[in-house]
This record gives C-alpha cells, sequence and structure tokens, in this order.
C-alpha cells in the first residue's frame, strides 16, 4: 500500500511537465543566483565601479589613477570636475568616487573619496584600494609624504631627505599584513547550497502535499478509506515519496554546487545523504503537518506560502544569517533551514561528522517525525 | 463459529445477510441525520435507499462502509464492524456520486491501485481486465482519467469499485449524468453482480433504475426508514388501485381549481399543475375532462398513470411526518 501511494504520486510529478521544472530545474538556477552574488562578496571581488576627478594634473596624479584602474579591472571613469562625478554617483553610473584635490606629496589629506549612502560598503572598499595601490605601485610617493611627516621632527637636512628617497625608490617597503586564505572551498557557497535547497524541498514537499486536499474531495476519501490498512500506510507512502524527492532535489543541487563551485560533495557523500535525508523528512513532515491541518486547497496554498516565506526568511534561505541582527539569529534555530544550512557547512566545509553534525539531524529528524505524528494524527481523526 | 472473511465462499445461512444495520442513529448538531434505523441486505439482493434530500441516505451509505462513527446502534458487514475492522473493508466496494480516481493516471492504472488498496494480493491483471470489460471501458484502458469524456470517466469509476470483487457494494447515485449506453451497461453490471451474490446497496433519486433493479426499497423520511419492501408490492399495498392522474391547464381559473380540488387533486408548481391519486382514474378522467371543457378552461394535458416511487416517497413522507 506504501507503495501504491508512491506510484501515485511519483506518476503525479513525472505527467506534471510544470511540477519537474519546478522541483529540478529551478533550485539550481536559484542557488547559481544567490551563490554568485554572495560567493563574489565573500570572496572580495565586488566588481567595484569607481569615478575619478584628478585636479592635481601631476605625474603622481596620473601614476595613482592609472594603477587603480588597473587594480579595478578597468572600471574608473574619469570626469571632469566634482558635480560630472556627484552626478554619476546619484544616479548608480558609480558605487563611488575619488577627487584628487591637493599635491600627493606634500599635502596632508590630498585624496577625498565620495561615498553613495547606499553603498558605504563600496566606500569602505575603495578607500582601501587606495591606499594599497598607493604602497604597491608608488613607494616613493609614500616615503615622500612621511619624510614630509617626520622631516621637522627628525630636524633632516636637504641631503638626508634626497638619500631617503632614493632608498625608498630602491627598496619599497614590505607590507605590514600577509594574508593567508584559509583551505576547504568557499562556506558561502556551500551556506547557499543547503539555504536553497531546504527553501526548494519545503516549497516542493508542500505542493507534493496538496494531494491530501484533493482525495478529500469527490468521494476519493470514501473510497481510499476502504482500504485495507487503513490511513497509516497511506501517510507513510506519501512521506516516503516526499522524502525521496527531496534527496533527489538536493542531489541535483549539490551535483550542480559540485560542478560549479567545486563543493566537495564526492569525497563527503555519506554525511551528505544524512543530512539530506534528514532535511528532506523535516521538510515532508511539516508539508504533510499543513496540509492536514487545513480544510480547503485555498488555505494550504495561503498557510503553506507563509509558512515557507517567513520560515526562509528566519532561516537564512534568503540573506545570510551572519548578516543578521543577533535576536533574528537566536530565532532562526527554530527553523529547519538554520539546522540544514549548519548541517550541511559542517559536513561539506568543515568536513567532519562532529556533535553540532549530529544534533542538527537530530533536530531534522525531529522536525520530521513530529510532523508526521502530527499529520497522521490529523488525518485519522478527520471525519466525513 | 466460521470466520467468514477467512473462507468467504462458504458462507453460513446467517453470512448471507452480507449488510445489517441495526437501529443506527447519528446527530449532526440540532438535526437528527439518522433515527434508529435498521435493514439487512442479503447476498445477491439489490437494496435502494430513496428519499428525498437530506433524508440520510448519504449518512447511511458512509455508516456501512464504515467511514462514520454512529451515536447509536451498530454496523455490520459479513458480521463485522467495518469501521473498526480494517479486513472488512476489503470486501466493500464503493462508486461514489462523483469521480473518486486519480486524474493523472490511466484507467488500468487507477484499477491496479485500488485493487492493492482494497489488499488484493499478486498479480491483478486478471481482475483488472475483468472489471473493465464488465463495465465496457476496456478501449480506454490506457488513457488518463482527465483526459476522458464524463461518461468513460462514470465507466471507469464503476470498474473502481468492483475491481476487487467485493462482497458489498454501494452506489451512489450511479445513473446520475449517464448516457443511455452507459446507463445500460451499468444495468446489467449490475444485474450481473446480483447474480454472483453480490450484495448492493444502491442509492438513488433516479425510480427507474430503482423500480427496474432493486429488489427490495427502504424509504427514508428525516432519517427515519418509514417503509421497507418490494418496490412493486409496496406500490400496490400504498395506493390499491388508485392512478396518478395529473392535470395541466392552459389558463388560471378560480372555477377550475375549484373544481380539481373537490376530486381530490393537489396543485404543482403554481396553479396550472395539478395532480392526486384517485380512484377509478380512467372514468373520473372523462368526467373531469367534460367538466373543464364546460367551464370553457382548456386542458393542455392530461394524463393516467399508474404511481410510481415518486408518490411513494410523498405518500411515505406524508404518512409519517417528521
Amino acid at each position: 500500500m506504501i507503495f501504491v501511494m508512491l506510484k501515485v504520486m511519483a506518476l503525479g510529478l513525472w505527467r506534471d511537465k510544470g511540477g519537474l521544472v519546478l522541483a529540478f530545474l529551478l533550485p539550481p538556477v536559484v542557488f547559481i543566483v544567490f551563490a554568485s552574488v554572495f560567493a563574489a562578496g565573500a570572496s572580495g571581488k565586488l566588481d567595484l565601479r569607481a569615478g575619478v576627478v584628478d585636479r592635481t594634473a601631476s605625474a603622481d596624479g596620473r601614476r595613482l589613477t592609472a594603477a587603480l584602474s588597473h587594480q579595478l579591472g578597468g572600471r574608473l571613469a574619469t570626469y571632469p570636475d566634482q558635480a560630472a562625478l556627484l552626478a554619476a554617483i546619484a544616479n548608480e553610473r558609480v558605487d563611488a568616487g575619488l577627487i584628487l584635490s591637493g599635491d600627493l606629496r606634500h599635502d596632508p589629506t590630498p585624496i577625498t573619496v565620495l561615498i553613495h549612502p547606499g553603498r558605504r560598503a563600496a566606500g569602505e572598499v575603495l578607500t582601501a584600494q587606495i591606499t594599497a595601490v598607493a604602497e604597491k605601485a608608488l613607494p616613493d610617493m609614500m616615503t615622500a609624504r612621511e619624510i614630509v611627516r617626520l622631516g621637522p621632527v627628525l630636524s633632516l637636512t636637504e641631503r638626508q631627505r634626497g638619500r631617503l628617497n632614493g632608498a625608498a625608490a630602491a627598496a619599497p617597503a614590505p607590507p605590514l599584513v600577509a594574508r593567508r586564505v584559509l583551505g576547504g572551498g568557499d562556506p558561502i557557497v556551500v551556506y547557499y547550497a543547503g539555504a536553497v535547497s531546504i527553501l526548494f524541498l519545503l516549497f516542493s514537499a508542500m505542493q507534493g502535499a496538496m494531494i491530501l486536499i484533493e482525495e478529500r474531495r469527490g468521494g476519493m476519501r470514501l473510497r481510499l478509506g476502504l482500504s485495507a490498512g487503513g490511513v497509516a500506510p497511506l501517510m507513510a507512502g506519501r512521506m516516503l515519496w516526499l522524502v525521496g524527492l527531496g534527496i533527489a532535489q538536493a542531489f541535483v543541487l549539490f551535483a550542480v554546487a559540485m560542478v560549479v563551485y567545486r563543493i566537495p560533495l564526492m569525497e563527503s557523500l555519506g554525511p551528505w545523504l544524512v543530512t539530506a535525508v534528514c532535511a528532506a523528512s523535516a521538510a515532508a513532515g511539516i508539508a504533510l503537518l499543513v496540509a492536514a491541518a487545513c480544510r480547503t486547497r485555498e488555505q494550504a496554498h495561503a498557510v503553506g506560502t507563509f509558512v515557507v516565506l517567513i520560515l526562509a526568511a528566519v532561516g537564512g534561505s534568503m540573506a545570510p544569517r551572519f548578516l543578521m541582527p543577533a535576536p533574528l539569529q537566536a530565532l532562526g534555530w527554530l527553523t529547519p533551514h538554520a539546522w540544514v544550512i549548519e548541517a550541511y557547512q559542517t559536513v561539506l566545509w568543515r568536513r567532519v561528522v562532529n556533535l553540532q553534525a549530529l544534533e542538527a539531524w537530530l533536530v531534522l529528524a525531529s522536525f520530521g517525525g513530529v510532523g508526521f505524528g502530527l499529520a497522521l494524527a490529523l488525518e485519522s481523526r478527520r471525519k466525513l | 463459529m466460521p470466520c467468514p472473511l477467512c473462507r468467504p465462499s462458504d458462507l453460513t445461512a446467517e453470512a448471507k445477510i452480507v449488510l445489517s444495520v441495526q437501529g443506527a442513529s447519528r446527530r449532526y448538531g440540532e438535526r437528527m441525520a439518522l433515527r434508529d434505523v435498521s435493514l439487512q441486505v442479503q447476498a445477491g439482493e439489490v437494496y435502494a435507499l430513496i428519499g428525498r434530500n437530506g433524508a440520510g441516505k448519504s449518512t447511511l451509505a458512509k455508516a456501512a462502509l464504515g467511514a462514520l462513527t454512529l451515536d447509536g446502534g451498530a454496523v455490520r458487514v459479513l458480521d463485522q464492524d467495518p469501521a473498526r475492522a480494517a479486513a472488512v473493508r476489503r470486501f466493500i466496494g464503493v462508486a461514489p456520486q462523483e469521480i473518486a480516481l486519480y486524474g493523472h493516471m490511466t484507467v488500468a492504472e487507477n484499477l491496479a491501485a485500488f485493487a492493492t488498496l482494497a489488499g488484493m494480493r499478486g498479480p491483478h491483471a486478471a481482475a483488472i481486465q475483468d472489471a473493465m470489460a464488465e463495465t465496457a471501458c476496456a478501449g480506454r484502458a490506457s488513457q488518463r482519467i482527465d483526459q476522458l469524456s464524463g461518461g468513460w470517466r462514470r465507466r471507469a469509476n464503476l470498474a473502481a469499485a468492483i475491481v476487487h470483487g467485493p462482497r458489498l457494494l454501494v452506489l451512489d447515485e450511479p445513473s446520475e449524468g449517464l448516457d443511455a449506453e452507459t446507463r445500460a451497461i451499468y444495468r446489467r453490471m449490475v444485474g450481473r453482480l446480483r447474480a454472483r451474490g453480490t450484495a448492493i446497496l444502491l442509492i438513488s433519486h433516479d425510480t427507474d433504475d430503482v423500480t427496474s433493479l432493486a429488489d427490495r426499497v427502504g424509504i427514508l423520511n428525516a432519517g427515519r426508514l418509514v417503509a421497507e419492501g418490494p418496490p412493486g408490492a409496496m406500490v400496490r399495498e400504498a395506493f390499491g388501485t388508485r392512478k396518478e392522474l395529473s392535470v395541466r391547464l392552459q389558463t388560471r381559473s378560480e372555477a377550475a381549481a375549484r373544481l380539481l380540488t373537490q376530486i381530490g387533486l393537489s396543485p404543482r408548481d403554481g396553479d396550472l399543475d395539478w395532480e392526486g391519486l384517485i380512484a377509478d382514474a380512467a372514468n373520473r378522467a372523462l368526467e373531469i375532462e367534460r367538466a373543464l371543457l364546460d367551464l370553457d378552461v382548456v386542458i393542455r394535458e392530461l394524463t393516467v398513470r399508474p404511481p410510481g416511487l415518486n408518490a411513494l416517497i410523498a405518500w411515505a413522507a406524508d404518512a409519517s411526518p417528521p
């Protein structure tokens, strides 16, 4: 009987081309969009567009502008005056701008960075890049600025100043900071693979669970009520199908992540599978509970959409949890989404099966078990 | 005592009673849907439940299927409570009024699914072929239900009710929306199932169907079983030699209304149509015709016919007010 219900639901999806696209094509596409946006941000590749006004008309100004343009991959536009640059920022043709307005070697603060109020991060990045570019490409200019600053204190003679300038040009200062990106791939890619997978698992499960409501119509419930095994095997069949569908959906999405972003799926296939089963169970349990609790398809659709979107927003499927305020992050642990993300990051990025992973699996399985149990109780008690 | 479920072919005399309802009562809020209803349906018998809308027919059918908890009384199918004993439900089939099939599956896939759900083990191919042959829908075996016309869906709906060889078949308004060909197929099917010993509980508003198919009729009125018996005998017992006489007038006339009321006819849907049961109807019809002509009233139609089940339902309702 369980397998009859499995077959009924499988044929339902197989013969619904729109449902197939929703289940298997849309999630990887959405994942790639999210991952490309947030992974690029996390890796520092912001594709920043900047504008510059060079009032100095000096060799240092031209050198700095050229080096910065090279650093930004050519996305540095030159404007004739401040008004034009401000207009470009206001119209969002550039994310931030800089004005070279004084002697770069002698003035205390010769560069002003103009920042769009809605893109402060872009201003911070541009400021940091100007400093980095100046240290790397114009060491003589930077040393000259130090000499100008410290010269009066050290009572340097003109000859000493000249020798220091020459030494700086010959032996640029080593960078103060060395950077080392830790191994293990990009956690934000794993984050979004998990976040998008649970979002669509829940969507598909809600769609699949609607069969509960369809079967209450048109005398079908009378006919199904005569099934020899009663309600439990029918519900078990539906649950099993939704879990299987969820695992297949997650596999397709993570396979795309493996190919595009080199997520180590095959190296951690076992723990990944356990996580996928637990995540699919959680989605199936919640979806069956919503369908069992609702009386009509319209009601289930409204409640289902509300549940899917609220859980996704709070649980971190829409925006990274680490960007959320602390109370919202704490609230997120009440959703399966946060646990799914946590579990996938643990097994695929940290590449361990530890207490964190076990805890996440247990919580997700509980979502599934409790949801299924309550749905079964509601369906069994539902009278004609 | 032998278990009828374990050896369904070895029925004892008692087990010939397939459906037994004893003192069934059911309340929906303030309304009593069933009041102390008792009836029995034997193997090879077609028992038709008739009555006006809201009389309790569907409630009784649901109780027979074990889909409803009674407030009082008991329902037994093959001597077991279908609401509690899951095993007995495999011997019950139902063709609900609405199409109860999966639209995205073919006729054959639906039949296979419902055969398995009914507890049939092993390959079902022969049973599916039999059910499709019985309902003449084999020609659409591999077509999806949602791509079939209404008549073919009805046939498939009937096939799904009998695919597992039920001992009790509940048919809820089975002839509604049937074309003439499908209606004939359905009637033949009922006849053959009866001959094979299937007990059939038929719920229908179609008095032609009930008259031609039912061995016994139970009339429900406001939840109470007010009359029961073979349809012909019940009509004879209720009306004797009286006939149903109906008159349709061209125009309204107070004098005609007085005359028809005096004779014993009652107005129906306004005061142009009149009907009633009267003795010696053939002679009285001629008298009525002459009297109305004397009053210059034009008669559009005047018919005399033997009373049928509709008259019986009305008679039963009048004889036993709620």
